[in-house]
């Protein structure tokens, strides 16, 4: 999928090196890409709260890492962000694959995809949405440069609106 | 049984460059007043992260050996992350567990291993190498374990009964982002 071909060459281009996940469908169309490029290296993850900790010492080491994870996910990870990410100032690049949201089968998806927007907003972290195709390039580039100039969590929400929903 | 702090001690006796990655309560305070150093790190919240951020600096620090002082409460809340250390198995990773079976700091209220749970088991399961898991009841025999763990590769699992004492103040007096600029400058390591 170009999307995914997209925001891997951001990663790759912003020297991401560890592509820490739970997978789902949207997830899968990167870590295809990522697992034939020997720049990257792959950790799946039990939980997504796991990959807080995991970025976060994995940046403490000098080595860049990003927490790939559906939106289900972000609600497992919220205390960590709250607790670990955001106080002490960690770069911690997500991409976030939307369920609940267009095109959602399955209402036990839906309460969690649409507040997560709110849940990012009220921690104060920047939510970058990735809604059109043309746009996938310039706005994950964009929202890597501010999650390590700031040194903060940046979420980069992956709509179905650009990685088609589940039939 | 194991004096925690006497334990702590020991560790940072033996310490030259190694990483130290330390859980909220009771380990952090520990390992603070037994000797600070820019290259430990104090988890001051997020029960149950240490093992998960030590993981991460072990694979993103592969020459050097990443220790984790972690606590049965804070483990048994990601005991997933014991499978997860297992899929990488980063040899450089030694991670202990002081294990007083309780809550102790919010009024010793018991932990699952004050039942039937028990976490070096538990670690064996999730992939942890038989004769790399150690549990030690004794000062000389973590001693030996530790210093096992110090001459070999791992990854290494201690989990160290002690005693069930409050760590004595004074409590870790660095804000988060200090505690992480430090650490990291330290390394030599640009933040960002």
């Amino acid at each position: 999928m170009p999307w995914a071909q997209d925001v891997v060459a951001a990663l790759k281009a912003a020297h991401v090196r560890f592509i820490n996940y739970l997978p789902d469908a949207m997830g899968e169309q990167i870590f295809r890409i990522v697992r034939e490029d020997p720049s990257f290296e792959l950790l799946p993850l039990a939980r997504e709260e796991e990959g807080v900790g995991v970025v976060c010492g994995q940046a403490l080491g000098g080595v860049r890492g990003a927490l790939v994870m559906p939106v289900s996910g972000l609600g497992n990870a919220i205390n960590a962000l709250a607790s670990l990410a955001i106080p002490y100032k960690f770069a911690l690049p997500m991409i976030i694959a939307h369920r609940g949201a267009l095109g959602e089968f399955n209402q036990a998806q839906v309460a969690m995809g649409q507040a997560a927007l709110d849940i990012l907003a009220a921690l104060r972290i920047p939510c970058i949405e990735l809604k059109e195709e043309k746009d996938v390039p310039k706005l994950t580039e964009g929202a890597l440069r501010l999650c390590y100039s700031s040194e903060s969590p940046v979420a980069i929400m992956i709509s179905t609106q650009v990685a088609g929903w589940k039939e | 049984m194991i004096e925690r702090f006497e334990a702590t001690r020991y560790v940072t006796s033996r310490l030259t460059d190694e990483l130290v990655v330390a859980s909220l309560g009771n380990p952090s305070v520990d390992l603070y007043n037994a000797k600070d150093r820019p290259r430990n790190f104090h988890l001051r919240n997020s029960m149950g992260m240490a093992s998960s951020c030590a993981l991460g600096l072990a694979m993103a620090r592969p020459k050097e050996k990443v220790i984790c002082l972690d606590g049965d409460g804070s483990l048994l809340m990601n005991l997933g992350s014991l499978a997860t250390e297992t899929v990488r198995s980063p040899k450089n990773l030694i991670h202990i567990v002081w294990d007083n079976r309780s809550y102790e700091l919010t009024g010793k209220q018991p932990t699952a291993t004050a039942f039937r749970t028990d976490l070096a088991k538990i670690a064996e399961g999730a992939g942890f190498a038989p004769d790399k898991v150690e549990r030690v009841e004794t000062m000389p025999a973590f001693r030996q374990a530790f210093d096992r763990a110090m001459g070999g590769d791992g990854p290494w699992f201690i989990h160290a009964l002690v005693e069930n004492n409050r760590a004595k103040p004074p409590r870790v007096p660095f804000s988060p982002a200090y505690l992480k600029h430090r650490f990291m400058i330290a390394l030599g390591v640009e933040p960002g």
